[in-house]
């Protein structure tokens, strides 16, 4: 079973991975038209360009952008929930000896002491969106169970890595085993489910900068503090 | 009755429907016939189809339900932050529903998607800067009522507007003979007090195109001597087309897309007939947003720009104060605490935040002007834009809006507010009729011709001794 869920099912799950984001990236620079969206893409491609760097540079700098600072501690949720999402499984010290074991690349590495404290930090910003999502009225109103589903395909990994990695829960065999599994569900989830955003806050966030950049105000007047 | 006499899913042509919807009092007819409105389903799946993008579709499929926009929105926070107030939420219940359903959506749906479109959005943007995929749901509602538009689920009076653009070319009954005899008649009264003083219809070549808003030749024509006395006393070489010169569209509030793209093309058509170096609108927003912002696109013009550089009026002053060609008399400037409006249309979308600031820098003693919190770009919306301040069903829901900007005002402890946009003036008059908090409100024309020098040469002769 583990030979299956790390061997060929982990290839196809990276497979599906990239070429779902591919896909996702394809269709919807595809699906964006001069026209409908009333931004000269084509024509004003520098300014758009320019544009969409400083709308997604303001967004993905923590207290980069006046929406984060309004919103001081969500800010900090959502930056520790994230970071620990991507730079835990990247530079873990043991994903990078399966790595060289199987692929023989060598991977850099977190010390295992900050892989703990970015784990259990990511898990209780997670923990604490949930809370906020049940307890604000105006975040209540449009949270459905997808949501919470979500969170769950997200944080799943980070549980049972946690378990593997200090073992804990006894049976180590049946925790790796859950680990990898819930890590090859979210990688799949990821280009089916709004987890595109992987790839999607890009494109959401730079489209708006090009809106910007050419249409309002980019080309003639001061350039938007986002 | 699938379709109504007066509310069906056909736009106003001719001047005798105009005249049959508005004779209908109030929408009284017309409201009740929508009631029987029947939704063309598999014409509301073709327009999904052909117009519904990778963009909205994106933006309604990636939503993350986070609810930071609910702060950005000024309903949001006027209505008791009422959840149902929340940009997600509005959007995702109405335009979100109809992609997903695909169009399968019955009469009720579409008269609370009308409610929803035109009295809790009124297209300020601001939401789109606070949320973190930069969704902008101002857009998507500016997208939702050209969908309820094509099935007749429209406010009487932008059914009317509409019809106005389409009869008139002009939002108001006014006719291009209406228009140059209200010019004709403004530069005969103004040159008592200014000899010389001239409204050039249909100058060739010149410097600059003037376009206006309809409501000033219908309701407020020394709009119109004002502009014509800073044009003279800067000395420019200025014109009006005698057609082609308004430049507002209620068929931007309305959804009305063809209509849209007719009035912008007149406006360009004159700008080709006359050649001008550059044009030029007047103290408006959402007119500049509808011939300059949007109306390229309308127009199928690839570059997105106007066929030549369309100013702002705000544009054009500025630079007529920074290169002296007006002169502002220190003794007359502006001594008392003073806020300045920033229009949603043309500040945040459009960038000219700092081009009104420097105009205040020349109008006011320094230390007397207050910014509004929050201001420039993240300012909140008048509370009348979008279409609000012109829609009798939605009054009450208009009026409640106001009160951002009251307070807004309040908090800075002016007494007079500079509100260079024909929307954001209407809604600041309206809030202080409805909540007399003691205030005056100018757009900048009359402000500058009462503090500017004006040189020797062009005064009355009598005046000389």
């Amino acid at each position: 079973m583990y030979q299956i869920v790390t061997g060929p099912l982990l290839w196809l799950t990276f497979a599906v991975f990239f070429g779902g984001l591919a896909w996702r990236v394809y269709t919807y620079i595809k699906g964006l038209d001069w026209k409908l969206d009333r931004v000269a893409y084509g024509t004003q491609t520098a300014a758009g360009i320019r544009g969409a760097a400083r709308s997604i540079a303001a967004w993905i700098v923590p207290f980069g952008s006046q929406g984060w600072k309004v919103k001081p501690i969500f800010t900090i949720m959502f930056f520790t929930f994230h970071i620990g999402l991507v730079v835990v499984p990247l530079f873990l010290v043991g994903h990078a000896v399966v790595f060289k074991m199987r692929f023989g690349i060598g991977l850099p590495t977190i010390p295992m002491a900050l892989a703990d404290v970015l784990t259990v930090a990511m898990l209780c910003a997670g923990v604490f969106i949930i809370i906020r999502r049940i307890a604000l009225p105006e975040v209540r109103i449009i949270t459905s169970l997808y949501d919470y589903l979500l969170l769950a395909i997200t944080m799943a990994p980070f549980v049972t890595g946690f378990m593997v990695v200090h073992q804990l829960g006894g049976d180590y065999q049946f925790w790796l085993l859950a680990h990898v599994i819930t890590g090859e569900i979210m990688l799949l989830a990821v280009p089916f489910t709004k987890l595109f955003h992987v790839v999607g806050f890009f494109l959401s966030r730079g489209q708006l900068g090009m809106d910007y950049g050419i249409k309002r105000g980019g080309l003639t007047g001061s350039p938007m503090t986002w | 009755m699938p379709e109504g006499i007066l509310c069906n899913k056909t736009p106003v042509t001719t001047q005798e429907a105009l005249e049959a919807v508005l004779a209908d009092k109030g929408g009284k007819q017309y409201y009740a016939e929508m009631l029987e409105l029947e939704v063309d389903k598999a014409k509301l799946a073709t327009s999904l189809k052909n117009t519904c993008k990778s963009r909205i579709r994106t933006w309604l499929e990636m939503c993350a339900h986070c609810g930071l926009c609910a702060d950005s929105c000024f309903l949001y926070l006027c209505n008791d932050r009422k959840p149902e107030q929340v940009p997600a939420y509005k959007i995702q219940s109405t335009l979100g529903e109809i992609v997903k359903r695909n169009g399968d959506v019955d009469n009720a749906f579409m008269r609370n998607a009308m409610e929803v479109a035109w009295s809790q959005c009124t297209c300020c943007n601001r939401c789109g800067q606070y949320c973190p995929y930069g969704i902008d749901m101002g857009i998507m509602f500016g997208y939702l009522r050209g969908l309820l538009y094509s099935q007749g689920f429209v406010p009487w009076e932008l059914k009317i507007g509409a019809g106005m653009h389409r009869v008139f070319k002009a939002q108001m009954n006014v006719t291009d003979e209406d228009w140059t005899e209200t010019c004709e008649w403004m530069a005969e009264e103004a040159q008592d007090e200014w000899p010389g003083l001239e409204i050039p219809i249909d100058k060739e070549n010149a410097d600059i195109m003037y376009t206006v808003n309809a409501r000033e030749p219908k309701h407020y024509p020394e709009d119109i001597s004002e502009a014509a006395i800073l044009f003279h006393v800067a000395g420019e070489n200025w014109t009006v087309p005698s057609s082609g010169w308004e430049q507002t569209s209620l068929s931007l509030f309305a959804g009305d897309w063809e209509a849209c793209k007719q009035q912008v093309e007149h406006v360009y058509a004159a700008i080709d007939r006359l050649k001008p170096k550059r044009a030029c609108g007047t103290e408006c927003g959402h007119a500049h947003r509808a011939t300059v912002i949007e109306g390229p696109y309308w127009a199928g013009r690839p570059d997105g720009l106007t066929p030549v550089r369309f100013l702002h009026y705000v544009e054009w002053l500025e630079e007529a104060l920074r290169l002296g060609k007006i002169k502002i008399d220190p003794a007359k400037r502006i001594k008392q605490p003073v806020t300045l409006q920033d229009s949603c249309n043309y500040i945040r979308n459009y960038g000219l935040k700092e081009i009104t600031r420097s105009i205040v820098s020349y109008l006011v003693e320094p230390g007397y002007f207050v910014e509004m919190s929050p201001n420039k770009e993240h300012n909140y919306c008048c509370g009348g834009g979008g279409g609000f301040n012109g829609m009798g069903i939605f009054r009450p829901q208009r009026n409640r809006a106001l009160m951002v900007k009251r307070d807004q005002i309040l908090a800075t402890g002016c007494k007079l507010v500079i509100a260079p946009c024909h929307n954001c003036w209407d809604a600041i008059r309206d809030l202080e009729e409805e909540f007399k908090i003691g205030i005056k409100w100018s757009f900048l024309k009359p402000l500058v011709i009462h503090m500017m020098e004006v040189p020797e040469h062009l005064k009355p002769k009598e005046e000389e001794e």
